[in-house]
């Protein structure tokens, strides 16, 4: 599955006084299996631009070609739709659920599709296992190592079985020991025939062997390819 | 219907994890159902045990004033009554009300005649024959009152302040307990020696009138006849009963109105916007593939169980208080004889209009103040919602 992006522009707040130009025209193609990283500093556009491919925001001009469907002009039931089989997101915060089970986390992204809840616990058992959270599947989120949550965030991303991850900042809030661990997941993910697209200025990521491409922003363009 | 149920549980789940919150909410919201379903409750069933009672009463009473107060009425009214087209039976009545100190209630004392004896249900002991004197059946409350049974005696300071004591032949049952409760049945002429009635006169006649569409014209031609007359129609002791009942409960409405605007406002405070956690969650469930629908569904579940558990909890609450326990944070307010009645046990009537109103008036706000506000995060891009 490929992801081409025309020209693509995102405007926030348009035509207000705190109108936000986050990406300015940018054109990219990312291929299939490949792991791409979006480096840059804060308010470079990495999380926007993340956001426009993931279809969690539309763009205010450009093309999104995903598989060659241009996704932009898509009615909202169809986006999720596409968000829903299409990619699994590992969000910086990890945006989990608090007050509520690793399993159930696990679970959400199926809740919605009309799957036997047999067959949901059987695909968070199996992504849980995978993980190695298996033992900690009945702990409410919050009362586990920010390791231990990003793990549950990579299992929640995964647990749709989609052909895109992307993630957001992943090692934000992790040690150097965590972040390789990350790493390590990563590469089994891209071993397992997925694409992956981090959006990072962690070093550590943009240097590591797993990697492909690394595209560089700044103020909302593309500064270089590496 | 799989999906659902899964959204169904999901729900639930999340009602779980703000158990505080919510059991808070859940605690005001039945409360809230609780007293105005005890007020409508209560004021539904008096009006209709009101009703019950006046089913059987005479299609008119003929009461004489003076002054505009009620005054002893002579008999010989009678003959003359009985002459108007329509007209069936027509009897005097001898009655009064009885405050006994030392219990600190009143009683109602009725002299009997024979039509009344015989419809009278006896639950222990026998009903007498209309003559007879220094006998008496009472109702429930009355025997309770005194702790008499079947063949005790009960005493009666009369108005010539000599006491009269009377055996209780029975104890009886009428369609409601508001007429069984505070009533002592005697002879007329028990009645009459009592209060010191003077021969010729009577408290009030009771006029049987075979067709009900001719109950106002006998009611007018009687007031022509006698001027001094006031013919009391059942109909308009009926009307009487419903505004009474009507008034006290707006009375009481408007007394908790407070709290009503109490739970408008949390609900307006709902429905004005979400916090930002929620928002939060509501981005990530989008941008894991929840769909908007799915979000609001999830919403509704949300606010349908607890609303709809809050409803039933205040409703089944507010009809054990009314129905099991007497209303008793509402008796002296609404009832208002709570000193003449010791107890009272309503028939519990259920008015299922009332109870939809009722439904309306809080559940519907309730879910609409969950739902708009998840409406409108959940119809933003999922991005927008979780950068706040």
């Amino acid at each position: 599955m490929t992801v081409v992006l025309e020209n693509v522009t995102k405007v926030y707040n348009p035509g207000q006084p705190n109108e936000v130009w986050a990406v300015k025209g940018i054109s990219l193609r990312i291929n299939k299996n490949e792991a791409v990283v979006l480096k840059g500093p804060s308010g470079s556009g990495k999380t926007s631009l993340l956001s426009l491919i993931g279809c969690m925001s539309r763009p205010t001009s450009g093309r999104i070609l995903i598989s060659g469907r241009d996704v932009a002009k898509l009615p909202e039931r169809s986006l999720t739709e596409i968000r829903r089989r299409t990619f699994g997101f590992v969000f910086q915060q990890f945006n989990l659920l608090k007050g509520i089970t690793v399993r159930e986390n696990i679970m959400l992204p199926l809740y919605p599709t009309g799957l036997s809840l047999t067959e949901i616990k059987a695909r968070a058992e199996k992504v849980m296992e995978s993980m190695r959270l298996s033992k900690r599947a009945d702990f409410n989120v919050e009362h586990l190592s920010g390791g231990e949550q990003q793990r549950v965030a990579i299992a929640r991303a995964l647990i749709n079985d989609p052909e895109i991850i992307l993630a957001d900042e992943p090692t934000a809030h992790l040690d150097t020991k965590l972040s390789e661990e990350f790493l390590r997941i990563i590469e089994e993910i891209k071993r397992s025939g997925k694409t992956v697209i981090i959006a990072t200025h962690d070093p550590l990521v943009y240097d590591s062997s797993v990697v492909d491409r690394v595209i560089e922003l700044r103020d909302g363009m593309i500064k270089e390819t590496q | 219907m799989r999906r659902h149920l899964m959204i169904l549980e999901f729900a639930l789940s999340c009602l779980c994890r703000r158990k505080y919150k919510n059991l808070a909410l859940l605690f005001a919201f039945s409360l809230l159902v609780f007293i105005l379903s005890s007020i409508l409750l209560l004021t539904y069933a008096l009006k209709k045990e009101a009703i019950e009672i006046l089913q059987g009463a005479p299609e008119i009473t003929v009461q004489r004033t003076v002054a505009g107060r009620h005054e002893l009425i002579p008999v010989e009214y009678i003959n003359k009554i009985k002459t108007i087209p329509g007209v069936g039976k027509v009897e005097p009545r001898y009655w009064g009300y009885y405050y006994d100190p030392f219990i600190g209630a009143n009683y109602t004392l009725l002299g009997a005649n024979r039509d009344m004896l015989r419809k009278i249900e006896i639950l222990e002991g026998k009903s007498f024959f209309s003559e007879q004197k220094g006998v008496c059946i009472v109702g429930k409350g009355v025997a309770k009152a005194y702790f008499a049974e079947v063949g005790d005696r009960i005493t009666i300071i009369g108005a010539d302040g000599i006491s009269y004591t009377f055996k209780i032949a029975g104890i009886f049952k009428t369609a409601s307990d508001i007429l069984t409760n505070d009533l002592i049945i005697l002879s007329n002429d028990d009645i009459k020696r009592l209060f010191q009635i003077p021969t010729g006169f009577a408290t009030d006649i009771v006029v049987e009138v075979y067709n009900p569409e001719e109950i106002e014209t006998v009611a007018e031609k009687i007031k022509k006849l006698f001027p001094s007359t006031r013919p009391i129609t059942r109909e308009e002791i009926l009307r009487t009963y419903e505004s009474l009942f009507d008034w006290r409960s707006g009375m009481i409405l408007t007394m908790f109105i407070a709290a009503v605007v109490a739970f408008v406002i949390l609900a307006w405070d709902k429905a004005t916007g979400l916090s930002a956690e929620e928002r939060r969650e509501i981005g990530i469930l989008k941008a894991i593939g929840w769909e908007s629908s799915d979000i609001m569904e999830l919403k509704f579940w949300e606010g349908f169980v607890l609303s709809s558990l809050s409803f039933f909890t205040g409703l089944i609450g507010g009809y054990m208080h009314v129905f099991f326990f007497g209303a008793p944070l509402l008796s002296t307010a609404l009832k208002g004889w709570s000193v003449v009645f010791p107890t009272l046990k309503l028939t519990p009537y259920v008015s299922a209009y009332q109870i939809l109103v009722l439904l309306f008036l809080t559940v519907v706000p309730y879910m609409a103040s969950t739902i708009v506000p998840s409406w409108k995060a959940a119809m933003t891009e999922p991005d927008q919602v979780m950068r706040g």
